[in-house]
């Protein structure tokens, strides 16, 4: 009883406002999911349903999540990243492949992605790490932690996924600036960070606009290892109107739905972009929905759906600043800024700002794996909250 | 690391990310508020769609009961294929295989070669495939196979009557015969749909803006009764094989009311295929090729001079015996005569008394009456391309003018003319405006666009003289005239041959002729009037020996399908004392 009891008190500590916008952005999701597809007429017709279930399975996982003490995650920590790695390895080996990319793994009838455990085990392996640092007079070997996030990410890379590769990026750096680490690395890692993805994009361009052959360009693409795709998003993104109606056409269509939206919007269930097909069926419900909210409740809605990100962030930020030890922080600093690259990554991808990737809108986008591994993290940061002091 | 540092390491991460966010909500603004507006028109004209309604281009039907079919649009599709799609499904031998099963002019080793083309979305497979052979490949389900409709023009009839209706051309504009000349009626109005399309360009139909009906082309009926024409193009084609002409042709006219009944010309082609065919072989020579016309020019003479009164048919003229000198130079008789009365000197064919009889006329009169008689001039028959001869001007006559042309020297006409000659004196002196299009109507029928009724050019010459010109041409296909091989057993034919050196090379040939005869028949009740000429017949050249015997074989064949009552047989003296 005395156990059920605590849970209980728990369960009433949970910061109410951090659950109000889960609740919220979730609710959010249905609709527009609901809104992006009802007027299908294929299997893809019941996401609505389906993201229901996923968020009902993955509210469960969070408040479950919320009464695991993170701190017990210090002895799971390495079995989870040596599972993961095992997960991603294996994914290379024996897994789907869907658009090109091997990104998914069958198993149980259910498609799991395993790249979208990898951020979680990262996180919580380098929270373990720095916490276990931090003991230490001296600051925290950046190498290492480094090294620890680079492996995951290789491997994701070469599924291939470079927008999942670049999320752990921030992750990272935000996780090891708050754990501790000097400045000075950090500083030349983000100077090493700028000047790669100048030789990249540069790389990119420079071989057509010294005109060279397309069969050396290609062998010269070959060796760095940029995929054909990845390429020409790259291409789509500098140079958006070089082909729109290929690669350009989902940039350029969800541009035109967010713009389209207005102040206003055009109203829940009226979006023309999504309605019509210009936004393409497969990613309207799931990469792009944000195009949808954008296009059918304008700025005002695209603003307050930022809103709720805000408060959810906030609430992360706050559990971190007042975490009880420096894991539960760097825990916390970790999920913050994992939802918050995956929504700037997806907004600014809708919006133009960065080139198409793969990665969807936190607990808005359809997607299982994802809601229900994202609402785990979530529930990570709650942990944290409830076992501040005080 | 102390504490508030940490804190304070904390919070410029928050700042960052603030900025972060600050960032994307600038672009959100950006694009959603200051959207340029002119854009925004952009895609909404991209959504819009114009989708052309198409037409049935009008049918042409002939003057038979029932009438029938010779030209029409005809529904087909065109078989397409992806080869990239069929590629990826690696079954490119099995489905050339198919196709070249299905469509037999295909060659499936070819097919393949061109199916396994990289990076090819669109290849044309076959084109024009009726429909059936269609539902057939579709059920066949072949990946990457599709067809789109198309309309194709159709002549049920094949090469008949090809010089009469042409054809139309890729861009299904009419081209040439009654398929160009009535285009504006045949062709329709195409509607179009106007609406909204979605991401994959199909239109959403219940967002439709607006409809704007087609308007079907106009069907056109024509006076050309098929079997006639069947009669005629097979008479044709038997002339060509005796007698190795270059061309022939030949029209049938209904008397009373000038509608061409069959007009036909070799060398012809298949307007179903007319890509393969020559300008030579397209050539309307029927109302397009300008000829001398030799010995049937004599009748225009002589009706003129008859009913300007200054021959009758019993007036004497000296034929001289086949040679006569005038003005210097010598003209001369195939067979010599002396002394012949008009009447006679028609049914002889007498070069000599013809140019006697229009000297006796005179130049003045004998150029009123061709141009009352309409040759140098279009009768304006409603096909495109016709000519209107040469008659040159009188200023421009010298002294031995009138009688050359008096036996159709130095003049130019068209069958049509020389038909409609023929015809105005069968028909009494009213000269028909001949005409092939019966009327052109819309909304099957419901709605008269355009209507040919029989018309009056003119009145050139007097019934009585048409009469007396009637028992002339009829003694020249009885024993005795030129042209007795167009006679026709059971009905009185009146006629004349042609027989016209064609000109080479600025003199006229001793070899090559333009042989004709024209002529009506029943000739006490007229009912049609037929005209058949041979371009440059070899062996055999005169218009007794080569168009005659054609003239009959089609006469004879359309006095039984017209069920035109035979002439009453010669008053015979029986009883006489």
């Amino acid at each position: 009883m005395a156990r059920v009891h605590d849970m209980w008190r728990l369960w009433l500590r949970q910061n109410w406002w951090m659950t109000a916008a889960i609740v919220a952005l979730l609710a959010v999701g249905v609709l527009f999911i609901h809104s992006a597809t009802h007027l299908r007429t294929d299997r893809t017709r019941f996401l609505d349903i389906q993201q229901i279930r996923w968020a009902m399975g993955g509210m469960a996982v969070y408040w479950a999540a919320m009464w695991l003490d993170y701190r017990r995650l210090r002895d799971a920590a390495w079995v989870l990243y040596g599972l993961v790695v095992a997960l991603l390895v294996a994914v290379l080996l024996v897994g789907t492949k869907i658009y090109g990319a091997r990104r998914w793994l069958m198993a149980f009838g259910m498609a799991v992605q395993p790249s979208e455990l990898a951020k979680l085990a990262v996180i919580v392996a380098l929270a373990t790490w720095l916490a276990a640092r931090g003991r230490d007079a001296r600051p925290p070997s950046l190498w290492k932690a480094f090294a620890l996030a680079a492996l995951p990410m290789a491997l994701i890379l070469k599924e291939p996924d470079l927008g999942t590769t670049l999320v752990f990026v921030p992750i990272t750096m935000a996780m090891l600036f708050t754990g501790g680490a000097s400045w000075r690395p950090l500083l030349a890692l983000i100077v090493a960070g700028a000047l790669a993805v100048t030789a990249l994009l540069s790389l990119v361009l420079l071989p057509e606009m010294l005109d060279m052959r397309p069969e050396r360009q290609e062998a010269l693409f070959h060796r760095i290892g940029l995929s054909h795709y990845q390429r020409d998003r790259i291409e789509v993104f500098l140079r958006p109107d070089s082909d729109p109606l290929g690669a350009g056409w989902n940039r350029r269509q969800s541009e035109i739905a967010i713009g389209s939206g207005g102040m206003w919007g055009r109203g829940y269930m009226q979006g023309r972009q999504n309605l019509l097909g210009f936004l393409p069926r497969t990613v309207s419900p799931t990469d792009f929905i944000f195009a949808v909210i954008a296009e059918e409740t304008g700025f005002a809605g695209a603003a307050a759906l930022l809103g709720l990100y805000v408060v959810l962030l906030g609430c992360g930020l706050m559990a971190a600043l007042q975490a009880p030890d420096l894991m539960g922080r760097v825990l916390c600093v970790g999920i913050t800024t994992l939802i918050f690259s995956h929504v700037f990554i997806n907004v600014a991808m809708t919006g133009g700002l960065l080139p198409v990737t793969g990665i969807p809108l936190p607990l808005v986008s359809y997607g299982g794996t994802f809601l229900v591994s994202t609402l785990f993290t979530l529930g990570l940061v709650q942990s944290v909250h409830v076992r501040k002091a005080g | 690391m102390t504490e508030t540092g940490r804190r304070v390491r904390l919070l410029l991460v928050t700042a960052a990310l603030g900025l972060a966010l600050t960032g994307l909500v600038v672009q959100l603004v950006h694009l959603h508020l200051w959207g340029k507006p002119e854009q925004r028109e952009n895609v909404v004209q991209d959504r819009i769609l114009h989708e052309p309604i198409r037409v049935h281009r009008g049918m042409i039907v002939d003057n038979s009961t029932p009438s029938m079919i010779v030209a029409i649009d005809w529904p087909c599709v065109d078989v397409c294929a992806d080869p990239k799609l069929i590629q990826l499904t690696n079954r490119v031998p099995q489905v050339a295989r198919e196709l070249a099963r299905i469509l037999p002019e295909l060659d499936a080793l070819a097919l393949e070669k061109r199916l396994r083309l990289p990076d090819r979305r669109f290849e044309r497979v076959a084109q024009q495939v009726t429909t059936n052979v269609a539902a057939q490949l579709a059920s066949l389900k072949l990946p990457g196979v599709f067809t789109t409709p198309v309309v194709v023009r159709r002549y049920p009839q094949g090469a008949t009557l090809c010089h009469v209706l042409g054809y139309v051309n890729a861009e299904g504009v009419g081209s040439a015969g009654l398929e160009q000349s009535l285009e504006s009626l045949l062709r329709g109005k195409p509607g179009e749909i106007v609406g909204f399309r979605d991401g994959r360009r199909h239109e959403l139909t219940d967002r439709r803006i607006a409809e704007t009906a087609a308007t079907n082309g106009a069907d056109v009926a024509l006076t050309i009764d098929q079997q006639l024409q069947f009669m005629v193009e097979r008479a044709l084609d038997t002339v060509m094989e005796r007698h190795h002409p270059d061309a022939a042709w030949a029209i049938v006219e209904r008397v009373k009311t000038g509608e061409i009944l069959a007009m036909a010309c070799r060398p012809n082609y298949d307007p179903n295929n007319f890509r393969a065919s020559t300008d030579l072989q397209r050539m309307n020579r029927a109302i397009a090729n300008i000829y001398e016309p030799g010995s049937t020019f004599k009748v225009a003479t002589i009706v003129a001079a008859l009913d300007q009164g200054v021959v009758t048919p019993e007036t004497p003229v000296d034929c001289e015996n086949g040679r006569w000198w005038y003005q210097g130079k010598v003209l001369r008789d195939t067979h010599s005569y002396g002394v012949l009365s008009v009447a006679d000197v028609l049914q002889k064919s007498s070069n000599i008394g013809a140019a006697k009889i229009a000297i006796v006329l005179g130049n003045a009169q004998l150029a009123a009456y061709l141009k009352a008689l309409h040759f140098g001039h279009r009768l304006g028959i409603d096909l495109p391309g016709e000519e209107g001869g040469i008659v040159h001007p009188l200023a421009e006559w010298s002294s031995i003018s009138s009688s050359r042309i008096a036996m159709g020297q130095g003049v130019a006409v068209t069958s049509l003319q020389m038909l409609g000659l023929i015809c105005c004196i069968a028909n009494g002196g009213a000269y028909m405006k001949p005409y092939v299009v019966r009327n052109v109507t819309a909304d099957d029928g419901n709605k008269v666009r355009r209507e040919n009724r029989p018309c009056v050019l003119a009145n050139p010459i007097k019934a009585a003289t048409a009469v007396m010109m009637r028992e002339m041409l009829v003694r020249v296909t009885e024993p005795g005239g030129t042209g007795l091989r167009a006679a026709v057993p059971g009905y009185r034919v009146a006629g004349k041959t042609g027989t016209g050196q064609k000109v080479i090379g600025g003199n006229y040939s001793e070899t090559d002729y333009m042989s004709s005869f024209v002529g009506f028949l029943p000739a006490d009740k007229p009912e049609i009037g037929l005209i058949v000429v041979v371009d440059n017949p070899q062996p055999l050249h005169t218009g007794g020996m080569v168009a005659a015997p054609a003239f009959s074989e089609i006469a004879e064949q359309a006095m039984r399908y017209l069920d035109v009552p035979k002439s009453p047989p010669p008053l015979v003296m029986a009883g006489r004392p």
